[in-house]
């Protein structure tokens, strides 16, 4: 598939230019809550040393199931969690024991957008006051114009603005958390399985929304999905995150090509595709991965 | 490994799709599991779902897809009688081994027949299962439930094999909260087979779960009902998921059942507008391979179906998509007639794939 080798890949880029995100062997540990007054409370390690670098204007995406860390390590790039041990940069900015008062750079500069838009919009906001709110929040005017630009530029009318979140379906919801998220200006944006609740054909919506808004805005992207075949459409590069660790890292198309970590090698398979149902393949092909695969 | 011998003992998958040709024609011959008449389903004077025809042969897998707000989930509601209290539906749903039609019958007649003769998967594993009583005990209470085990004991043991059969083993005395989210619908799939029901309904039985586990959770659905030759109904957003499983398909969109047909026939060469969207709208693959030969990095959009689905009652009179449509003319004003048959068809007045549109 050539065609996929088209955009500058990270290799090809001037080594001039420092990573905007970069994460160096960070760790998260969670106590567990006590089982015994004689033993000692049980760990799980969520992050197990984990590395990686974001270029500017990259698109960038991480896939791994559920439980696999990629929550924790979004939380922690956004200076929501601090890991155990280990750095993050942002920015050229060492974010990893700085206070939250000093966080206000990272606040302006990288917005989320999450996978439940119900439950990240407040029902009792209208959609203006929503979409307003990272800039009130930063101490900027919150002018009706920026709303009503924020609002044109993913797709919505006007009117929107006045009604609450309730009043809209899953794909128009999503759209408002992306306005929500581009209000402040922000340089990176990070999503965090934003189409994973969506029907195909709003999925496509978004994702192209999403893209468009990338290229126009001149975005950094940090895309977080379980659905490998979604972050190939989306992103240049990917990480594979299992049980805490990053088990493969490379261009999308190579990775989702030729995977060579066997657990990516799982998780291609496992991942239905019309052409490969049509070809007969059934439920069982999907849990065992090609034999003959590349090392 | 217990998959190992699961693979062993139930019925070779591969086995499944070389007959299964053979299985739609023998349908049309065998009296269907399920037969569905002009189902319409309405809320005061609102109608949701209007004449819905369907039926399932007996073994057959056939897939409903649709986007939210289609009515997919509506019809499998009416046809267990499971409608919210001012939602009526009116038309016949009959179920082979049933004297009586299902649409109008009495409740208690109908719980004799749900989760005996027919049994659903839904699609939120927490909600369906009850967090205060031990899985085992869950799926043992089905089967005592319809009386096919006439004491707790023999029921629980045959409930612990239903579970190792979904590969839950050593789990019997869990509770709900204490499974992963693939763990929980493979205990509500064991409730669902428990008394191995003629006809299996699935609702977006995997649409919240990780691809991996997706993959298991379909294996063991095609498991189940093929070990019991059950038919299964399975409703789906996931064009491919539908692809995988099912032998036949039928595309919902406003209330209506828009297209039907054997799979491969509907997915090589859809002829409803609405069926070709929603297909260019899933391919992430054909969407990446656009067009060669460009050096500079171009970005592939996807084809999308333009506008969202409208609410309900707010669909158009004539044809239901033509509000969304590129090809709609003045014609689709007017309902397009079923063109095809039974199996196979259509109801658009500019399919694709015709020369003369």
């Amino acid at each position: 598939m050539p065609e996929l080798y088209r955009l500058p890949r990270p290799t090809d880029r001037p080594p001039a230019v420092d990573p905007v995100i970069k994460v160096t062997d960070v760790t998260r540990d969670y106590p567990r809550p006590r089982t015994s007054l004689l033993k000692r409370a049980e760990v799980v390690h969520a992050l197990r040393g984990v590395s990686l670098e974001v270029q500017p204007g990259e698109r960038f995406g991480i896939v791994g199931e559920s439980g696999c860390g990629k929550s924790t390590l979004l939380r922690i790039i956004a200076a929501l969690d601090r890991p155990t041990s280990g750095r993050v940069v942002v920015d050229g900015t060492d974010i990893t024991r700085l206070p939250e008062r000093r966080l206000r750079f990272l606040r302006e500069n990288l917005q989320l957008v999450f996978q439940d838009p119900m439950s990240s919009l407040d029902p009792r906001m209208r959609v203006r006051d929503i979409i307003a709110e990272p800039l009130v929040v930063q101490g900027h005017p919150a002018s009706g114009a920026r709303v009503r630009e924020l609002l044109d530029a993913v797709g919505l009318s006007a009117d929107a603005g006045d009604r609450y979140p309730h009043q809209f379906s899953g794909g128009q919801r999503q759209r408002i958390s992306i306005a929500r998220a581009l209000a402040p200006n922000p340089k990176i944006l990070v999503a965090d399985e934003p189409v994973s609740a969506l029907d195909v054909s709003v999925r496509a919506q978004v994702l192209n929304l999403i893209s468009d808004l990338v290229d126009e805005l001149d975005l950094t992207l940090v895309f977080v999905s379980h659905d490998l075949s979604v972050v190939k459409h989306v992103c240049d590069r990917v990480a594979v995150m299992h049980a805490g660790e990053i088990v493969e890292t490379g261009t999308t198309g190579e990775v989702y090509a030729a995977p060579r970590h066997p657990y990516t090698r799982r998780l291609v398979a496992a991942i239905p595709t019309i052409p490969k149902a049509l070809a007969g393949a059934t439920p069982e092909d999907l849990l065992t991965p090609p034999k003959g695969a590349p090392r | 490994m217990s998959s190992q011998a699961d693979r062993q003992t139930s019925v070779p998958v591969d086995a499944v799709d070389v007959v299964s040709p053979a299985d739609a024609e023998a349908s049309e011959a065998a009296p269907a599991v399920l037969t569905v008449r002009g189902l319409t389903i309405s809320v005061r004077d609102l109608e949701l779902v209007s004449d819905v025809d369907l039926s399932v042969g007996p073994g057959e897998r056939v897939g409903l897809i649709g986007e939210s707000g289609s009515g997919k989930s509506l019809t499998a509601l009416g046809i267990l009688g499971l409608l919210p209290e001012d939602v009526t539906a009116a038309g016949s749903v009959r179920l082979s081994g049933i004297d009586h039609d299902l649409i109008g019958a009495g409740e208690r007649r109908l719980s004799r027949v749900r989760g005996n003769h027919l049994a659903m998967v839904f699609q939120e594993p927490m909600t369906a299962l009850n967090p205060t009583m031990r899985i085992a005990d869950q799926v043992a209470e089905a089967m005592l439930v319809h009386r096919t085990q006439s004491n707790r004991r023999t029921a629980r043991a045959a409930a612990v094999e239903l579970l190792d059969r979904v590969q839950l083993t050593g789990i019997a005395r869990a509770y709900p909260h204490q499974l992963s989210g693939g763990q929980r619908q493979r205990v509500v799939l064991a409730i669902a087979l428990a008394n191995d029901p003629a006809l299996l309904i699935c609702d977006e039985p995997t649409t919240a779960l990780d691809v991996t586990v997706q993959a298991m959770v379909l294996d063991l659905i095609l498991r189940g009902v093929t070990a019991r030759d059950s038919a299964l109904l399975f409703i789906t957003h996931d064009l491919a998921v539908v692809a995988t499983i099912c032998q036949r398909v039928l595309v919902m969109y406003g209330g209506r059942v828009v297209e039907s047909g054997p799979v491969r026939e509907v997915f090589t060469n859809p002829r409803h507008r609405y069926t070709e969207g929603l297909l260019a709208a899933s391919d992430l693959e054909a969407a990446d391979s656009g067009p060669v030969g460009t050096s500079e990095p171009v970005r592939r959009r996807l084809p999308t179906i333009q506008g969202t689905v409208p609410a309900a009652g707010h669909f158009p009179d004539g044809c239901v998509f033509r509000t969304r449509c590129p090809h709609a003319t003045e014609v689709c004003a007017e309902r397009p007639p079923w063109t095809g048959d039974q199996t196979r068809g259509f109801a658009c007045h500019h399919p694709a794939g015709a020369d003369d549109v």
